[in-house]
């Protein structure tokens, strides 16, 4: 699954040679392999290797503290989200719904790496929620469609549905 | 101005301690009960958390502590950012399953077993380059960050390293700076893992399905 994921990122990223990867461990942690260097071992610390090879460093966050809040995203990927019991993803999805209210991306403003992973790190959640869940948690599904349709950023993952009007209007704003 | 937010016993929390003394950067700190909620978005309390000057929150320690070490330096390096996210992802883990068995059940004969796959990596990698430190001569982030997390298993050598001689030279190198000493200090009181009791109290207990091999 990461291994699908680094290489829609490369494609995204415009890499034009594929880098070889293999896998580490029972839970498939992808390893780079690097010609003239060590192998690099994780999703995020790969992913941002990729960013800075395809000098795409923007996508990382302008400055120390967009750069921090793209960490933030990056690191709860593969500790909260991946992994995740059945019982903790209400919470998730509870979470993220109330940070992404004033939010268009999860770094403010800017489209970043964190959108990225964290778009492909929920996909098979968001694919599973019933409509009036994606009513319930609307500014992820908002944010999620957003993504989604992102120039060059789905690749691998099918397009989930997601009704832009609301199907069960309690209140209007 | 930034804000962090720490508790007392808290584990996490010495890391960013440690690298707030280490780093010098000035920033006002502020101790607060477990439960505090401090994070608006978050449902349960995460701590230690940083307020940022443009009132965003930064809610995990090793992110934290990255953004302290780049306020004044260069940005980590991909040896640097790998060995945090083994912290996070693999190290962890097996920390929480060990604290929670010396803290909470008194078997802490039980924690080098439990530790001992993650300490043969580190172990491995420290003696392969005969390094001082995890990324070469100097001392990173992630030095800060790997120490914070195993201190309160290894410092009062309730584990014995003997198997890991590289592990104990590079934990003492570390453990010896003065800004780590005074972290530890202040997080854990000198009363070692009695401190963290009421903290390990508020964890859920370790998942059973990362204990056992996963192809059963």
């Amino acid at each position: 699954m990461a291994l699908r994921e680094l290489a829609s990122l490369e494609k995204y990223l415009g890499l034009k040679k594929p880098n070889k990867y293999s896998t580490q461990g029972d839970k498939k942690v992808p390893v780079l392999q690097n010609n003239n260097a060590p192998p690099l071992v994780g999703l995020v610390t790969i992913a941002c290797h990729l960013v800075k090879e395809a000098k795409r460093s923007e996508l990382l966050g302008c400055g120390a503290e967009a750069r921090a809040v793209v960490q933030q995203w990056l690191e709860y990927r593969v500790t909260k989200l991946d992994g995740h019991a059945k019982e903790d993803i209400k919470t998730i999805l509870k979470d993220l719904n109330l940070y992404l209210q004033d939010k268009v991306y999860l770094a403010g403003n800017q489209f970043t790496l964190a959108d990225v992973l964290m778009y492909y790190g929920i996909h098979s959640i968001i694919l599973d929620l019933a409509v009036q869940e994606k009513e319930q948690y609307m500014n992820v599904t908002r944010w999620f469609d957003h993504i989604q349709h992102h120039p060059g950023v789905r690749h691998h993952l099918p397009p989930v549905a997601v009704l832009r009007n609301r199907l069960y209007t309690s209140r209007h704003h | 101005m930034m804000e962090l937010f720490v508790s007392e016993g808290n584990p996490h929390c010495l890391k960013v301690l440690a690298a707030l003394e280490v780093t010098g950067v000035q920033c006002g700190v502020h101790f607060i009960n477990h439960e505090e909620k401090v994070v608006p978005f978050l449902s349960r309390p995460a701590l230690p958390a940083l307020l940022l000057p443009s009132k965003q929150h930064i809610f995990s320690s090793n992110t934290i502590c990255r953004y302290l070490f780049e306020l004044n330096g260069p940005e980590s390096s991909d040896q640097c950012n790998q060995w945090l996210e083994w912290e996070a992802t693999v190290l962890q883990p097996a920390l929480l399953r060990a604290l929670h068995m010396a803290v909470l059940q008194g078997k802490g004969s039980e924690v080098s077993k439990v530790l001992q796959s993650p300490l043969n990596v580190l172990d491995q990698s420290l003696g392969k380059g005969n390094m001082s430190y995890l990324t070469g001569k100097d001392v990173s982030v992630a030095d800060i960050v790997l120490w914070g997390a195993l201190h309160p298993v290894l410092f009062n050598s309730s584990l014995a390293l003997s198997d890991h001689k590289f592990v104990k030279a590079w934990f003492d190198r570390v453990a010896a700076m003065s800004g780590c000493q005074s972290a530890a200090q202040k997080v854990l009181q000198g009363k070692g893992l009695e401190a963290m009791k009421s903290y390990m109290q508020r964890q859920p207990a370790p998942q059973s399905r990362d204990t056992q091999p996963c192809n059963s």
